[in-house]
Order: C-alpha cells, then structure tokens, then sequence
C-alpha cells in the first residue's frame, strides 16, 4: 500500500511539472508582463530597468522557472506583486473557507442525491424516475450563479432570514454562524452536484441490480431490502465514489462563480482577485494549489477504493 | 439515401420526442428574436434616466435597468451575444480539436501522449479557471471571450475524435481504402472524418450549451465581453448589485440563459439517441463553472 501510494505521488510529479511550466509560459508571454504591473502605466525607462533587475526579470525564463519551482519545493510560493504578502500565506488563508465550503457543499448534495438515485433506480421507468432525469437535467443546467440570485433573493431580500453576503466562520468557532454563513453557497453547489450524483448512482445501481448474483439473492429468498443495502449498494458505490472525489476536487478551484454571488473568501475569488490584477506569483502559487488539491484528492479516492472494496490489491 | 432525405429522417425522428421537440422550438424563437431584434425596434442602449430601476410596466415589459434601459430590449439583444460566441467557439473548439484527435489516434506514438496529457490536464483545471487564465494572458474583448471559450472546448473534440479513430482505423472499408494506396492525409480526412459526423455533431449541440454557460460566467465575473454589449452574465452580475432595489431585475435574463442551456443540452442528448442509439448522453464531467 506505502509502495502504490509513493508510486502514484511521482506520478504526478510529471504532470504538475507540464502545467506549471504551461502557466509560467503563459504569464510570461503576456506582453508588458511582471514588470508593468510592479512599476505602473507612467514608469521611466529606469525604473523599468531597476524594477526587472531587482526581481530577477532580466534572467532568461527557464532559468526564473527553475528558480520559482526550487522554492516552490520548500513551500516558498514567492510574494504577491500587490500586497507584497508571502503567496503561501495569501493562500494559506483561503483555503480553510474553500475547503469548509466544499465538503459542505458535497454533504449536501449527497444527502438531495443518494436517496433520489435509490428511489428512482428501484422504480425504474415510473412517473417519479422520470421526474428525477428531469431533476438532474435542471440541476445540472440551471447556472449556479442564477440560483444562488434566487436564492438569495428568497430568503435574503425576501424572508430576511439569511445573509446575502456569506463570510467565513470555522465551524469550531461557532457552528450555528457557520451554518447561517455556509448555507446558501453550499446548497447552490450542493443542488447542482446532486444532480450529477443521481445520475451517476441511478445508473450504477441499475446495472448492479441486473447482474446474476442478484437473480442468486431473490431466489434465495433474501429481503428486497437486503439486497439493495448489503449487496448492490457496496458494489454501486465504487464508481460513485470516483465521481463524489471528482466533484469534491472540482470545488477546491471551480466554485469561482458561486464564491463571487455570495462574495465568499475562498481560493475562487483570490484567483481572479489575482488574474484581475494581473498578479503573477499569486496566479501561479493558487494554481499550483488547486492542481495538488485535486490530484491528492484522486489519490484519496483511490486509496479509499481499497477499503469499499477487497477484490482491488493495489500490492 | 440521399443525405438530405436521412437529415429529413433524422429531424423526424429528433422532433416526436416532446421536450426535444419544444427545445428546438424555443432555440428557433430565441435565433429569430436575436436575428430581427433591429428590425422589430429593440433598443437596447437608449437610456431613460427619469425611469430607473422600474418594476414591469406597461412601458417596459420587464422593467429597467440602472441607466432606465429596457431590460427586455437588452435580454433579446444578449440572446445575440449569447448564440454568437457560442457558435464561434464551438467552431473553433471542433476544427482545432477533431484534427488534432485524429492525428494522435491515427499515428499513436509521442502525438497521443502528448494529446492525453492535455486532456488530463483539462480533467484537473476547472474550465472557467482556464478560459480566466486565457483572458488574462489576450485582454478583455469579444474575440477573447469566444477564443477563451473555445479553446477550453478543444480537448472534448480531440477526445471524440480519437476514439472515432481508434474504432473505425481496422474497420475493412478503411483498410481497403488504405490498400489502394491513400495517404495518411486522405484515410484521417477523407475516409475517417465523414463516417464520424454523428458523434461529433452530438458534441457541438451539448458544447453549445457548455459554452453559453461558460461566457455567461466570465461575463457575471466581469471579465467577459466588456460593455455596453448586452449579455446575459453581464446583465445578471449588475442585477446582484440591486437586489434590494429592484429584485425583478435579475429573473429574466436568468431565465432565458437557463431555458437556451437547458435546450441545447436537451437536443444534444436527443441526437445523442437518435445519431447514435445511446439513451443517456454522458455527464459533462465537471464541465460546467460551479
């Protein structure tokens, strides 16, 4: 297991080294590039010539590359050109908030999604297994930016009930605040992953419940019941699991939308605070973030296969 | 049968589905709407400082903005930002992708590593996070957006090509074609290509609602096609802002943003079943901006 684990680690290093080398590329290809934001629209040739010397600009781009992806190693994501913060610790901040709100988020849509997908695979071809397709299709097609504005029309302008700007609470600090905070943006993600959810388990369960060893359970007589929790559930939820960690993944860096309805803290709204700034080492460091975030979590998931299921022997 | 008669067929067959029937419908109106909204009068930038931020009226049908332009004028007009961009970089998304997929599934080798690595890529970056990454490197324009869009597309078509390849390259028609002594060029182009229109075809309408979906984000982020252009995005990220003041602002441009993607992907599941007999199109793996 150790072994699968280290083995898969440098396999990803390969990957990161693509796509950071990608994004350095690119930010460096952009014309005016570091150097204009650092010294502004009305800079003289000297500061110009001051500024790139004293950021290293004037060195040939691998030679920056290498350099930035050295430190990258020791944790050092180098500062952000505006605040002139450290990167890490910029990131470091948002990056609880993003993570609170994800799991939130996948909680929620797995509570809406699980039950729907078992409803509807065991009543297949009914009016309520219609109504769920149709579900998933809205879930997944109504943007979240479109209902995170209902929703807080509804129950912020409306009821007044909730915060239409959410903030971040810890959920140690004080659950109740987090929950009032977290509710909306989690469940406007949380709607839309449901739907993803349904479809994907609906159709996993389905197959399960074809197969012969289900045929071999009804004619022994065991309880429908059964069947559905002790057997077919176990082998449904194996590639389900892949898609709860893909969806989980995705929201370490692509709740950028619904981080910006509820002018959330997290790593979403950081990225374009820096893409729209123009704010070199921060777009790199989030980046680079949410790349490791969301292969770590793959690795997890398949970890995690191991446990759900004792046929697969990673050795 | 002549190709004309089997795209009668197939639009026979696409249309006694109901709600496929009724997103074609709807997409046909909101084209048209978008096509003659000069003709029937539409204004969507004259401004009437006096009327701010109404409710519906009779006047204004959806009430109006923070400038007293007509929301309605400007929902019409966004349709045509909408279906413009969204033809244009799925355009671009398919004739830079398909060529690309067929290479790399056809000659194998260092063209398909390097071709699987970019859609591994893609898997792991958010879609919105490139197309942001795309238009902080090209500017903020009209041509960004539709080229930030649509090249997040080209791995998609890559993908649907290659696997094209891969089934149809040991298939004895082209085997045959290839014994006559046809280039590589002419097997990828000319012999592979026109038998794999249908799944690609089926990837353009679903692309389609992907990509509305996509510049209607960036533009709610504020990045997208930079003003007084209506689109839809746009009109609903000012919307936020005067939620208190005027909650009916946002509903409309919602709504038809979420009925067009709701049709596309609609339609393109029902060619999915038709073209290709598979009743469940695939979830777009994470592909829609969360």
């Amino acid at each position: 297991m150790i072994g699968y684990v280290a083995r898969r680690l440098m396999q990803l290093l390969p990957v990161l080294l693509t796509a950071s080398a990608l994004i350095f590329g690119m930010m460096y290809a952009v014309p005016g590039g570091p150097v204009g934001v650092l010294v502004g629209e009305n800079a003289t040739p000297e500061q110009i010539e001051k500024v790139t010397k004293e950021f290293g600009l004037d060195r040939p781009v691998l030679v920056q590359y290498a350099d930035w992806l050295g430190r990258a190693m020791t944790g050092d994501l180098g500062h952000s050109l505006h605040s002139r913060e450290p990167v890490a610790k910029l990131i470091g901040e948002r990056l609880p908030a993003t993570i609170q709100l994800a799991l939130t988020a996948t909680v929620i849509g797995l509570l809406l999604g699980v039950p729907l997908a078992v409803a509807s695979a065991l009543t297949q071809g009914s009016w309520f297994d219609r109504g769920l397709s149709g579900w998933s299709a809205l879930a997944l097609g109504v943007p979240t930016f479109w209902v995170g504005i209902l929703l807080i029309l509804l129950f912020a302008v409306q009821l007044r009930l909730l915060p239409a700007a959410s903030g971040y609470v810890p959920f140690w600090d004080s659950p109740w605040q987090m929950l009032r905070n977290t509710i909306l943006p989690a469940s406007t993600l949380g709607l839309y992953v449901s739907g993803i959810f349904a479809r994907f388990l609906r159709g996993s369960l389905i197959a399960e419940l074809n197969a012969d060893y289900v045929r071999t359970a009804r004619s022994k007589g065991l309880v429908e019941s059964a069947i559905v929790v002790r057997h077919v559930m176990r082998n449904a939820l194996l590639p389900f699991v892949t898609i709860v960690g893909i969806m989980l993944a995705g929201f370490i860096g692509g709740a950028v939308v619904t981080e910006a309805v509820f002018t959330y803290p997290g790593m979403g709204r950081l990225v374009i605070q820096a893409i729209g700034s123009r704010d070199y080492p921060l777009i790199q460091g989030c980046i680079l973030v949410i790349l490791v975030g969301y292969m770590l979590i793959n690795l997890a998931v398949d970890v995690l296969y191991v446990y759900i299921d004792p046929r697969i022997d990673y050795g | 049968m002549s190709a004309l008669g089997s795209a009668a067929e197939i639009g026979k067959r696409i249309v006694v589905r109901k709600t496929a029937a009724l997103s074609l419908a709807y997409l046909v109106a909101v084209a048209l709407a978008a096509a003659f909204a000069t003709t029937v009068g539409f204004d969507p930038l004259s401004q009437n400082l006096a009327r701010m931020l109404e409710g519906p009226s009779r006047d204004y049908l959806f009430g109006t903005d923070e400038l007293g332009r007509d929301i309605l004028a400007r929902v019409v007009y966004g349709a045509r930002t909408s279906l413009i961009t969204a033809a244009g970089a799925v355009t671009l998304a398919a004739s830079v992708g398909v060529p690309m997929g067929l290479v790399a599934g056809f000659f194998g080798g260092w063209r398909d590593a390097v071709l699987m690595r970019i859609v591994d890529l893609k898997l792991a970056l958010p879609s919105i996070l490139l197309a942001l990454a795309l238009i902080a490197v090209l500017g903020r324009s009209q041509v960004a957006a539709l080229t930030a869009v649509g090249l997040t597309g080209v791995p998609t078509f890559a993908r649907v090509a290659r696997a094209q390849v891969l089934s149809l390259r040991r298939r004895d028609f082209v085997t045959a074609v290839e014994a006559f002594g046809a280039s590589s060029p002419y097997l990828m182009f000319r012999t592979i290509l026109p038998n794999s229109w249908s799944p690609i075809l089926t990837q353009m309408v679903v692309l389609s609602s992907v990509a509305i979906l996509l510049e209607a984000s960036l533009a709610f982020l504020g990045v997208g096609i930079p003003p007084p252009t209506p689109s839809w995005g746009e009109m609903l990220r000012t919307g936020k802002e005067y939620l208190y003041e005027s909650p009916t602002y946002a509903i409309l441009p919602g709504l038809m943003l979420t009925l067009t993607i709701l049709s596309f992907d609609t339609l393109g599941r029902a060619l999915s079943a038709v073209l290709e007999g598979r009743e469940d199109a695939p979830v777009r793996r994470g592909a829609g901006p969360a």
